[in-house]
């Protein structure tokens, strides 16, 4: 509001300096709507500021990233078997002595060979993960790094479960051992915190 | 299922690719547990052998099939978006029609055709039965008979007339 439409509005006395500012935290309140009458110091200065649904979590859940996990480790698994095919059918089919279209459909061949492969792999294993973790988070209620480790070490018995009792067992510890590894490491910041000595 | 929005476009590429290959390898394994168990030899315990091991052979590949459909569709949705500033029925139609035609890139050229009036046709089908569920369940939100407010009388009134403070 500046000078010359303050006249309009002000029916309760001249203006002072304080109406320009009408969330002033004291002093006059009168010439704003009650509604707008509080004090600042309610408004969270710092930090960010969400709204959220009424009975939302404060994170994304675990349903929400599940696709882009599942894409990524698609995509990856195929980018890393792609290469892999691309060095192996590089060498072979010069130790076979291939030329020309034959060697480029054999080298075509190799490349999406390797990369459906391991694409397929770390993509089924992601969806066991995936899922375990979503069923595990929805039947506890909460959202937490034991929800993660113990997807993972359900995923690695999951997809070591037909290859014997050994196997199985094997494919569980990694993913056990994988998952804790991930979940010391995105929070070393809190294991600092807890076991460092208080500074007062 | 919880609110669930799709990814802004660069990272639905990836989103899509993870939610084609979650379905198809889901469904694969539905579909083919119930293949194996029909083709696998008499007795129930060898059926279920024959079951798990062709949802360990099949599964995955059905899964990484679709998986390649849906991001490289998505690619092109985007790419389009990129380059067409507008998102609309087209910019899917054409990209699954592309889709179709670079994956059957190696079985020659009718082959391509093919793939890509099917990819085509398919996606506007999608998009024709998206459009007329819009069409449908915005029906319902009409209102029957609109009151709508004089705008004139607003400014008119003075500062005690009624004032009312929301």
């Amino acid at each position: 509001m500046d000078h010359q439409n303050a006249g309009y509005l002000n029916v309760y006395g001249p203006p002072s300096a304080s109406a320009q500012f009408p969330y002033s935290p004291r002093g006059n309140f009168a010439p704003v709507s009650p509604y707008l009458n509080f004090d600042p110091a309610y408004l969270a200065q710092s930090g960010p500021e969400w709204i959220f649904p009424e009975g939302a979590s404060r994170q994304r859940g675990r349903f929400e990233l599940a696709f882009s996990q599942i894409g990524g480790s698609v995509m990856t698994g195929a980018l890393l078997g792609g290469f892999n095919g691309f060095y192996t059918g590089l060498k072979e089919t010069a130790a076979a002595g291939h030329v020309g279209s034959v060697r480029r459909t054999q080298m075509l061949n190799y490349i999406t060979k390797r990369g459906a492969g391991i694409g397929n792999t770390l993509g089924v294993i992601a969806v066991m993960y995936s899922s375990f973790g979503v069923i595990f988070s929805l039947v506890r209620g909460v959202d937490d790094e034991l929800n993660t480790v113990s997807a993972a070490t359900a995923a690695g018995l999951l997809y070591k479960s037909s290859a014997g009792l050994r196997r199985c067992a094997v494919g569980g510890a990694l993913g056990f051992s994988l998952a804790t590894a991930y979940c010391l490491w995105t929070g070393r910041d809190r294991l600092q915190q807890m076991f460092s000595p208080s500074p007062a | 299922m919880e609110e669930y929005a799709r990814e802004p476009c660069p990272w639905r590429i990836v989103d899509d690719c993870g939610g084609a290959f979650t379905m198809g390898a889901i469904g694969g394994a539905v579909f083919q547990s119930i293949k194996g168990f029909r083709n696998a030899p008499i007795g129930i315990n060898r059926r279920l052998l024959g079951s798990l091991a062709a949802v360990k052979e099949r599964a995955p590949v059905v899964g990484g099939n679709f998986a390649v459909w849906g991001g490289l569709f998505s690619t092109i949705d985007c790419t389009m978006v990129h380059i067409r500033k507008k998102e609309d029925p087209w910019n899917s139609i054409t990209s699954g029609a592309l889709t179709g035609a670079i994956l059957a890139v190696r079985n020659g050229a009718g082959a391509m055709v093919g793939s890509a009036v099917i990819g085509g046709v398919l996606l506007a089908l999608i998009e024709g039965v998206g459009i007329l569920f819009t069409r449908y369940s915005a029906e319902q939100f009409k209102p029957i008979n609109p009151q709508m407010e004089d705008p004139s009388q607003l400014s008119q009134s003075g500062p005690f007339g009624n004032q009312q403070y929301q």
